[in-house]
């Protein structure tokens, strides 16, 4: 168990110094607040500068408050999800690379324990990212928009913390199995991209996958109730980000630490 | 006993042999030398001993008393240490000492300890992206020993230091060794000589020569006379190439270098020789061949 905080504790201060802790969850805040505040001013915008005639009865609507913390999430999915992406890609990856992992493994050093504080660290600036900015979308959405009954956006911003979970568990896993950070990155954003395209596209077949994530979550915000089959998806997701760490962890057992001499 | 025995240990990198069935075995107390030129395996063959390569083929057996993970009991230095910049030399080895079982007490404390003793004091506090080469050597060792494990591996611990921090570490490992057991790589025979007990002489990934350096170095001197003469010599060597006493023999027109079988007999046979005398001699030395001209002679052939 100690060794398990010795290596934590090692993820967050590198974390914390190379300012990962700073600029990822203002990423997140920044998000959070352009969403509300431009679904806010943009009738307005539309009417001074949309170029309508003088006087023409155009209405229109603010979006409803579940309708921008959608939004919200949509923008975390996509800007958040890059730099979440693109912090970790070199998590396992880069160690190895640079042969900085060699004298901490040489240690008698559980290798579960070094690859699971990994997750942990990343799953945990994640979710503390996301909550932050989650948090001031809310506000602003309340105070500019509409409220939303809380019960619903707490709801329904677990289940999403569950989606970023699995983002990072990939990111993870192909930076155990991959040598190239660019790969790991576009390996992951791909196949995230592609799942949450496939499962808004055809949604039938899909419905147990990770990409519902994001449309259980959108309902949760409207009717505090999500969409059919929300209990597959979610244990689908739990059971494959458990799956991708346990591969994880056997496939770093089972490489050589060191392949070359030099 | 042994603290480790390798049997055939074999590595092949597509095809090549790296390390090619070596026979090790690392006695407990002592220090061993692997030496070796550029090239030789000793790098993979630590990597193999500490578990971070896996052998091709053949098989690596610890001390029955040292069972599990064997890691518990090796400290390494890896031949170019990698560090995370971004710590400093000072938690570098707290964090070492850390995973290897210590307590954050104990690990500061031993830290302290092994930082002076390696000469780390003053920029324990910097971060090690500051460091220069032979600050990181000396940093490296320090993690090595900071669990007190019974076997410390050095690959190669002093070749990237200058000759004041060749001999500090030196003094070190020769401090070191009445305490733990050392194995380090060199490619430097005189290194080796200075503290080492037992030598193992790899070339191409197999051992040439191994044992106890002193029996080695016994073993393996021959008694030899240089020669000078202020005429040329050239034309009189000719002269002993079948005497009995004679092993071998080199030189340039006024110089000559004699291995012998039995000196006494080729002192009295030479200093007799009255055509030599006649050369004038203006040097006549007996002296010993070494451990070295024996490495190079299997090493460079
Ligand atoms: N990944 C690899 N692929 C192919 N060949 C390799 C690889 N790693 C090492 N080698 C080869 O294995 C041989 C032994 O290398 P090694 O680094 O163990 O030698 P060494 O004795 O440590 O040399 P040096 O004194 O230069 O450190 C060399 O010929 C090297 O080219
Ligand atoms: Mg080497």
């Amino acid at each position: 168990m100690n060794q398990w905080i010795i290596l934590f504790n090692k993820e967050m201060k590198e974390a914390i110094r190379n300012f990962k802790w700073i600029w990822i969850p203002l990423v997140f805040i920044l998000l959070g607040i352009i969403q509300p505040v431009t679904s806010y001013f943009l009738p307005d915008i539309l009417k001074n500068f949309g170029g309508f005639p003088e006087g023409s009865m155009l209405e229109f609507p603010l979006p409803t408050g579940p309708q921008v913390l959608a939004e919200t999430i949509g923008q975390f999915g996509q800007i958040g999800v890059l730099v979440i992406v693109l912090a970790f890609m070199g998590i396992v990856a880069g160690e190895r690379n640079s042969g900085t992992n060699i004298m901490v493994l040489v240690k008698p050093v559980s290798y579960v324990a070094y690859i699971v504080s990994k997750w942990l660290h990343m799953s945990l600036l994640a979710i503390s990212s996301f909550s932050i900015g989650f948090l001031l979308a809310s506000y602003y959405t309340f105070q500019l928009i509409e409220s939303v009954p809380i019960s619903y956006v707490i709801k329904g911003a677990v289940v999403y913390s569950i989606w970023l979970l699995f983002v990072t568990t990939l990111v993870l896993f192909f930076s155990v199995l991959f040598k190239s950070n660019a790969g790991v990155a576009a390996l992951t954003l791909g196949i995230t991209i592609i799942i949450s395209l496939m499962s808004s596209i055809t949604p039938d077949l899909l419905r147990w996958s990770p990409g519902m994530i994001a449309s259980h979550s959108h309902s949760i915000f409207q009717s505090g109730e999500a969409g059919e089959y929300f209990w597959l998806s979610i244990s689908c997701t739990i059971v494959l980000i458990i799956l991708m760490i346990i591969l994880s962890i056997i496939n770093f057992k089972n490489k050589e630490t060191v392949t070359h001499t030099t | 006993m042994s603290l480790i025995i390798t049997e055939q240990l074999t590595k092949t990198f597509n095809g090549t042999s790296a390390v090619d069935g070596l026979n090790l075995s690392i006695k407990e107390g002592i220090c061993t030398a692997l030496l070796g030129p550029n090239g030789a395996g000793k790098t993979t063959t630590l990597n193999m001993l500490t578990g971070l390569m896996n052998p091709t083929s053949g098989t690596i057996t610890f001390d029955q008393r040292y069972r599990g993970d064997r890691r518990q009991f090796i400290g390494y230095l890896p031949q170019y240490p990698k560090f995370y910049g971004w710590m400093t030399g000072e938690e570098y080895v707290v964090y070492a000492g850390q995973l290897g079982g210590l307590s954050k007490i104990d690990a500061t404390k031993k830290t302290e300890e092994l930082l002076s003793l390696v000469g780390l004091d003053d920029s324990k506090k910097k971060r090690i992206a500051g460091y220069s080469g032979g600050m990181k050597q000396r940093l490296g060792i320090a993690q090595a020993l900071v669990h007190s494990p019974k076997l410390i591996i050095l690959d190669e611990p002093v070749s990237a230091l200058d000759p004041i921090g060749r001999r500090d570490v030196l003094e070190l490992m020769r401090k070191l060794k009445e305490k733990t057991s050392i194995l380090f790589s060199t490619h430097v025979l005189h290194d080796a000589e200075e503290i080492c007990d037992d030598i193992f002489i790899v070339k191409d990934g197999k051992v040439v020569i191994e044992g106890d350096l002193v029996e080695l170095q016994r073993k393996y001197q021959k008694p030899t006379i240089y020669l000078e003469t202020e005429e040329s010599i050239e034309y009189w060597s000719h002269s002993i190439k079948n005497m009995d006493w004679l092993r071998h023999m080199q030189g340039t027109k006024n110089k000559l270098t004699i291995t012998v079988n039995d000196i006494d007999v080729a002192r009295e046979a030479l200093l007799s020789n009255e055509t030599l005398r006649k050369l004038k001699i203006t040097n006549f030395e007996i002296a010993k061949t070494t451990l070295e001209d024996l490495f190079m002679e299997v090493t460079a052939g």
